[in-house]
Order: structure tokens, then sequence, then C-alpha cells
């Protein structure tokens, strides 16, 4: 029947049980883990001009992680169930959900992020590289499940792709690398006490290699956000009426508007062009806006998978 | 999931597993939302919240129009989604599947809610958990019918083993043709529609999506 001949009369409302708490836990696992991955590669690189990289992701990695669970537990109904996950007996956890491995790697990363963090500090570079290469697994599956919480929601079809964990985690690297030019352009303007001029030039070099791969990133990003559009304007009904809330729709502000031109196309151009990739205030501009861009991809996906009818 | 058995070597009657499921026969529902209210009375479900409720829709143009009926409730899945990702197994499938809830289990993260195809569940405000139709499991254990079913003043609904070759819901079925809602997720559903209309299964059909209006979960 012609859409126009139809009219809904009655109908039980409309819920969205996962909401911006929800969203924000995504975006600082995600945060934590890209910073984390970006520390090791400073750790494993084995140059000593990357060290201090290494130093600042050490930080910053398990202090959003703590962060983090704090979200979820405001948006659970139950808060003071949540030991109920943390039995880890087979007969009351179920092995198939994905918040079961989510407990799990939620457990287990954060304390080896900061052992990582103690080994880094003193110095001991043998035991840091160890925790280095447990912990690289341990950062991109803490973050990865997340993806699958979104996928494995059969009834959305926003969600039920597979390419969620993966768009994921590219996110993640984003928005972790984003967070850790600012925490080095910060490092390098107001901590410098004591410094020659060659070793903050060299420092300054860093941040700009740093902002390039950045770049890079944000490219693979963009393509994988593309063929996940494309794929929704040609499957299901569920998937075009989900194209349609973000590419013109309720969030298409959120999505084209803050995620796509704000947080990727401009950093883009920032990052490549010249005048801008070579200047820390240009630097720190690009990544604020990629932060806030990745926030707003959490929130056009957790809110408007949502946003599709199911009843 | 009934099992399948040859029509030359019938089952043994011994053998068989119950399976209850339910046929909403909408040549005979009227739209008097007694389903709605003998739900929410026996299984005193809060107020804006639904186990079971009819979704009216009007479609064509005058004079030609009609009015379409979709009474909706938990299909009470053979390959439930929200039982495979509730994580602490609050959500348990009987052997006669039935899908239920463990109210003392449930932790409230909502990730049913969110991964349910069909949208039946609800947070109870009150009690800060995840509920939903059952079919009135209570009722069925001591032999009497859902509350919804007992109530329809048209008979439409039915509810019965469809294992039992005997039962009115298996003679009905085999003798209908019936659709079940997206039936493409593999969910299994158990809930049988006779005649739905196709405006009426469908959840964008007659609706603005950027313009829905969005509820609070609890």
């Amino acid at each position: 029947m012609d859409p126009s001949n139809v009219n809904l009369l009655y109908n039980s409302p409309h819920q969205i049980p996962l909401g911006i708490l929800l969203a924000q836990y995504f975006y600082l696992t995600g945060l934590s883990a890209g910073s984390f991955v970006v520390s090791v590669i400073a750790i494993l690189g084995g140059k000593t001009e990357y060290k201090p990289l290494g130093k600042i992701g050490a930080v910053v990695a398990p202090l959003c992680l703590i962060l983090a669970p704090m979200n979820l537990l405001v948006e659970m109904a139950q808060p003071l169930r949540a030991w109920h996950l943390m039995t880890y007996l087979p007969g009351y956890i179920n092995p198939k959900s994905p918040i079961t491995y989510g407990v799990m790697l939620l457990t287990a990363y954060p304390i080896s992020a900061i052992i990582y963090a103690f080994f880094v500090y003193t110095g001991n570079m043998k035991m840091s590289k160890v925790f280095a290469i447990i912990g690289i697994p341990l950062a991109i599956s803490v973050h990865g499940y997340t993806g699958f919480i979104i996928a494995l929601g059969k009834g959305r079809a926003l969600w039920n792709t597979a390419l969620m964990p993966t768009l994921f985690i590219v996110s993640a690297m984003v928005s972790g690398i984003a967070l850790m030019i600012l925490a080095a352009i910060i490092r390098n303007v107001y901590f410098s006490q004591g410094k020659t001029e060659e070793e903050i030039e060299a420092d300054r070099k860093l941040i700009y290699g740093l902002g390039k791969f950045l770049g890079a990133v944000i490219i693979f990003d963009l393509f994988l956000i593309l063929n996940a559009v494309l794929v929704l304007l040609t499957s299901s009904k569920g998937a075009w009426h989900a194209a349609e809330l973000l590419l013109w729709g309720r969030y298409s502000l959120d999505f084209l508007g803050v995620e796509i031109l704000l947080g990727s196309v401009i950093p883009l151009f920032m990052v490549f062009y010249p005048k801008t990739a070579t200047s820390l205030k240009g630097l720190t501009i690009a990544s604020i806006l990629v932060m806030v861009g990745i926030y707003a991809m959490r929130y056009s996906v957790v809110i408007g998978g949502q946003s599709v009818p199911l009843h | 999931m009934p099992e399948k058995s040859s029509p030359i070597a019938p089952a043994d009657d011994e053998k068989r597993k119950t399976r209850y499921a339910m046929v909403i026969d909408l040549r005979h529902c009227v739209g008097c939302h007694s389903c709605s209210v003998a739900c929410k009375s026996e299984n005193e479900v809060p107020l804006g919240k639904f186990r079971s409720w009819v979704k009216v829709i009007e479609k064509g143009r005058y004079p030609d129009v009609s009015r379409q009926f979709l009474p909706s409730l938990c299909n009470n899945c053979a390959n439930p989604i929200c039982n495979r990702n509730c994580p602490v197994r609050a959500t348990y499938i009987r052997p006669d599947g039935i899908v239920g809830v463990n109210q003392h289990r449930c932790i409230g993260c909502m990730y049913c809610m969110a991964s349910c195809p069909y949208d039946v569940r609800y947070i109870n405000p009150l009690r800060k958990i995840v509920q939903k139709c059952f079919f009135c499991d209570h009722r069925v254990d001591k032999g009497l019918e859902p509350a919804c079913v007992e109530t329809c003043l048209g008979k439409a609904r039915i509810f019965g083993d469809i294992n039992d070759p005997n039962s009115e819901i298996a003679q009905v079925m085999s003798t209908n043709p019936v659709v079940t809602l997206k039936p493409d997720l593999g969910t299994e559903p158990h809930v049988f529609y006779i005649a739905a209309d196709y405006d009426a299964m469908d959840p964008t059909s007659g609706v603005d999506i950027n313009f829905i209006l969005f509820e609070e979960p609890y």
C-alpha cells in the first residue's frame, strides 16, 4: 500500500534502552585502547626519541579505562547487582554474551596497563616490552568487544553488520592518537623547563609525525564509514531507514556535520596542509575536532541505531 | 523448535515434547484491547508499559478504508537473541519453549531490550528489572490459559501445545495459512498470525521515523 495512505493510530511507546552513557563508555574505552596502542608502538619502536610518547600513553590509557565502566554502572538499572557479572562461574554467566567477554577484558586490561605503566616509568625496558606485548591484544579486544556488543544487537539494522568491530577499533585509534597529540602538546608547552632548544624542537618533530599518523588512520576510518553507508543504502528496509536517519534525517547534523565534516575532513586537511601540520596550534585544533567527531560517531551509532522503530 | 515427524510414522506420544505457542486469528479480532487490559491486570504491568498491546493502523483512501489490528506480545522465540545476549543467564528457555526472565538475576543492563527485534521488553520502573510476556507461565503451569487468551471475546487467540496433534492450536495451524513477524531473522517466533495485514506488520509503515517520540527506559 502507498505509505501516504497508511496512518498509525495506536502503538506501545517506542523506547531507547541504551542511552548516551553507553556511547560515552564506548568513547572512553576507545580513547584508552587507542592511546595504549600508540604508547606501545613508541616503546617497541626502539628509538629513544619516541620514549616520551610511550610515557604519556601509559598514563592516559589506564586513566580512561578507570572512568569508562563508571558510565555503565550509572546506566544499569540494578547497579548493586553488577557483581553477578564477575562470579565467572559457568552456571551464572553466559559465555555466549559479548558482555561476558567484556567483563573479563575489563578486569584483565587495566591491571596489565597499570603494570606496564609502572615498568615504563621505572625505566625497566625489558619488562615494559613484555607487558606491551601482553597489553596489545588486550587493548584491541577491550575495544573490539564493544563493537561486538553493537554488532550482535540483532534487531537493529545499523548495528548488525560484520563491519562494526573493525570500525570501532579504527575509530578508537583515531580518537586515541588525537588525545596523545593533545597530551604531547601540553607536555611540550608547559612541562619543558630545564630542556635545551634542540630537545624541545625534537619533541615537536615527534608531534608533527604523530599528526601524519593521525591523518592516515582518519583516511582508513572514512573508507570504513563509506563501506558501512553504501551497504546500508542497499540492504534491508530497516537499514535503509537507518541510512535515512543518518544522511538526511534526524541525525544528519551529528553524522554528516560533526562526525564527517568537523571530525574527519577538516582535521584531515589540517594534518596534511604544511602550514597547520607544522604548528602546535593547528594540531591542537585538529585533535580537538577529531575527538569531538568521534564522540558524535559513538552517539549517532548508539542512539541512531535504536531510533528505527521495531514494532 | 518442533520436532519434525514423518506423516508415515508418527512420533511416539511418549517422546513428544511440549511446545507452547499462540495463534492470533485476525479475522476474529475486533480491536477491543481487552487482551492489553487483562495482561496489565494479571501481571501488574506498570503504567506506560505493555507486555501485550494492540497496534492499530488505518489504511486506504475514503471510501475504501479499513482499520487493521496487530495484537503484539513476546514471540517466545525458539532461537531468541535475548537469551544469547544476556550476560548473567537471567533470560532462560523452559523445556516447553516459554522464554522467561529470572527477576532475581536480571542486572538491568538492557542489552536484551536493545537486541530484541520485536521490542517487546521493558524495564519495570518500580522494580528496575527487565520484564516481558511469558505466556502467563504461572497460569499455564496450573492448567489455565494465559489471561489474554481467556479474555479474548472474539476467540481470536488460541493457545496450546503445537506438538500435540489433538490440540486446537495444532489443528488451526495445520488448516490455515499462518505467518510470523520478521521470519527472516531466524529467531523462529512462536506467535503466529492468520490474516495479518502487511502494513500493520511493518514497523515503519505509517510513521515518520524522523519525528518519533522516544521514551526513557525507566
